[in-house]
């Protein structure tokens, strides 16, 4: 295998890249100033070097806490937990949540092998018991796996004195009609339904 | 169509009122009817796989269906791909992100000498009935149903992992959410329609009565919220032998529906005749097409395969009188020869089917 063909082959297997697109990329980067792939590999290389889970949340960050677990000004006492660390950008994006996060890296799935030991839950729990945790508020996604997450978390951490455990809510989108929303978001809004 | 069982290519434009199709047995008489059925639940009523729909010779199937009238929307394809095992929706052109956005356009019901596996098969065959009546004609069960087969297979998993009961909770409280709207919806729907079930099954039968009822695995109760407890605590209560036996035991996958004879009180599944058997199969269908009419409005799209061939003559005639009493529409039957058209005898047009493919 030639170095045009291996390059093709790495690109890939990355998600959404086919063999075509792979190897337009690699031509895209011969073509391009050798500097260019200097800096993808030098890019690349940081990433496997410096980059790891942080040490309290499990966000992904270049030291061993992230930028947000280590900054005084965010509300330390409010933990939103997530399923993955791109959850996290999400919901930074919106620039609303003044609180900290809670990295699991998965969701419960014994379908797949994943049970509550393969996630990062041991340390949420020690989180809430030393860090003056007073909400945790469940962002798991609204899939029946990320439901039955956030049931299981809320089980486990039910019983902490003082703590207040929420769920993130979800259903029918504001300002919609009903006849005009789709049969799974009818669903869910149903199975999210509230006392009145 | 195209690419579907023997059927090849063919544009086939139905006269309003249907028509009967004549054809000798292994012409393609039945794959006609599935391949219109298909459009409706997007699967083969005889229960046969996709992969095995398709023609030999050919990876993919294509089936188009333009529907006359005030109907919305216009046109329902399906087409699936053995190659790559996908299978897509398309309304009016615009392919759909999930299957059961197509469900139940057509408004189509089919009567067909394998119905009576309803009857005599286990009860898994009375309870697909029920989901693909109810899939069909109440919004949001198909998706309930499918989070409720994942959260089943979810807590098998778990079971067979051994794993702790905080861990099983999770699971449990999702069968009980996603089952109460199944067990709720199968109530209602027996209940509004045990009535009419007894006249068909009386008008066929020509005497006796029969009773259609549920026989839920955890009854339900008035709301679905009370439902919902029901089920979290009959899965609570059921934990230790779920745990020695690693599967689910209760819960509405156990479900059963009954048809029971009245006066004799006995299962029609035990103790019936061969022609109890058939009426109480025919009168599910009658209730079925009663069902998509209400729900959907337009007179339904009836497909009989072959339905007469089965029945005494006696039986015959009343199940006619009770077909053609009713408010049906376009009728497509099949049958071996002219004297077995019976439906709409002098007002339908006779095709004939051979090898495949349909001659006006
Ligand atoms: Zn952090």
């Amino acid at each position: 295998m030639n170095a045009i063909e291996r390059a093709g082959k790495e690109l890939s297997r990355l998600p959404g890249i086919g063999p075509k697109t792979a190897l337009r990329l690699v031509y895209h980067l011969l073509k391009a100033d050798p500097a260019r792939i200097a800096q993808l590999t030098g890019a690349l290389t940081d990433l496997a070097d410096r980059v790891r889970p942080c040490e309290r949340c499990g966000n992904y960050s270049d030291s061993d806490l992230c930028d947000v677990c280590s900054n005084p000004r965010r509300d330390h006492t409010t933990v939103c937990v997530v399923e993955e660390a791109y959850e996290v950008g999400a919901i930074e994006r919106t620039g609303q949540y003044p609180g900290v996060y809670h990295v699991l890296g998965g969701k419960l799935s014994p379908l797949d092998g994943v049970g509550p030991e393969s996630l990062r839950i041991a340390g949420l729990r020690t989180r809430v018991a030393e860090e003056g945790v007073r909400e945790v508020i469940l962002a798991t996604n609204a899939s029946m796996e990320g439901e039955a997450t956030a049931v299981y978390l809320e089980s486990i951490l039910r019983n902490v004195q003082s703590l207040r455990v929420t769920r993130l809510a979800r259903g029918i989108p504001v300002g919609s009609d009903l006849e005009y929303v789709d049969g799974t978001t009818i669903a869910e809004a149903l199975l999210g339904r509230r006392e009145m | 169509m195209r690419g579907f069982r023997n059927l090849g290519v063919q544009e086939l434009t139905f006269p309003r009122e249907g028509v009967a199709i004549l054809g000798g047995n292994a012409q393609g008489k039945s794959n006609l009817l599935e391949a219109i059925y298909y459009l409706e639940t997007l699967r083969s009523f005889r229960g046969s796989g996709d992969a095995q729909l398709v023609a030999f010779g050919c990876t993919v199937f294509r089936i188009e269906g333009d529907l006359a009238g005030d109907a919305d929307p216009v046109q329902v394809a399906a087409a699936f791909d053995r190659g790559s095992r996908r299978k897509r929706v398309y309304l009016d052109g615009d392919p759909q992100d999930t299957l059961a956005a197509g469900l139940g356009r057509v408004g189509a019901v089919i009567f067909s000498p394998d119905d009576i596996r309803m009857i005599n098969g286990p009860p898994a065959e009375r309870r697909r009935f029920l989901d693909v009546v109810l899939s069909l004609n109440v919004p949001g069960y198909v998706e309930m149903l499918q989070r409720y087969r994942r959260a089943l297979a979810q807590r098998n998993a778990a079971l067979k992992a051994s794993e702790g009961p905080t861990a099983l909770e999770g699971w449990s409280r999702m069968l009980a959410s996603s089952g109460s709207v199944l067990v709720c919806a199968r109530a209602r729907w027996i209940a509004e329609r045990a009535g009419s079930f007894s006249a068909h099954y009386e008008a066929v039968s020509g005497a006796e009565v029969a009773a259609l009822s549920y026989r839920p695995s955890v009854d339900e109760d008035e709301t679905l919220a009370s439902t919902e407890a029901r089920i979290l605590s009959a899965l609570v209560d059921a934990e230790r032998r779920d745990r020695r036996l690693r599967t689910t035991t209760v819960g509405p996958h156990r479900d059963e529906m009954a048809v029971v004879l009245e006066g004799a009180d006995r299962e029609v599944r035990e103790f019936g005749s061969g022609g109890q058997r058939r009426t109480a199969a025919l009168a599910l269908r009658l209730v079925e097409a009663d069902t998509v009419r209400d729900v959907r409005d337009p007179d339904p799209l009836v497909l009989m395969d072959d339905v007469f061939a089965e029945l005494d003559q006696a039986r015959s005639d009343r199940l006619l009188a009770r077909i053609e009493g009713g408010r049906i529409g376009q009728v497509i039957l099949t049958a071996p020869k002219e004297a077995d058209v019976r439906v709409r005898r002098d007002a339908l047009p006779r095709w004939q089917i051979e090898g495949g493919r349909v001659a006006a």
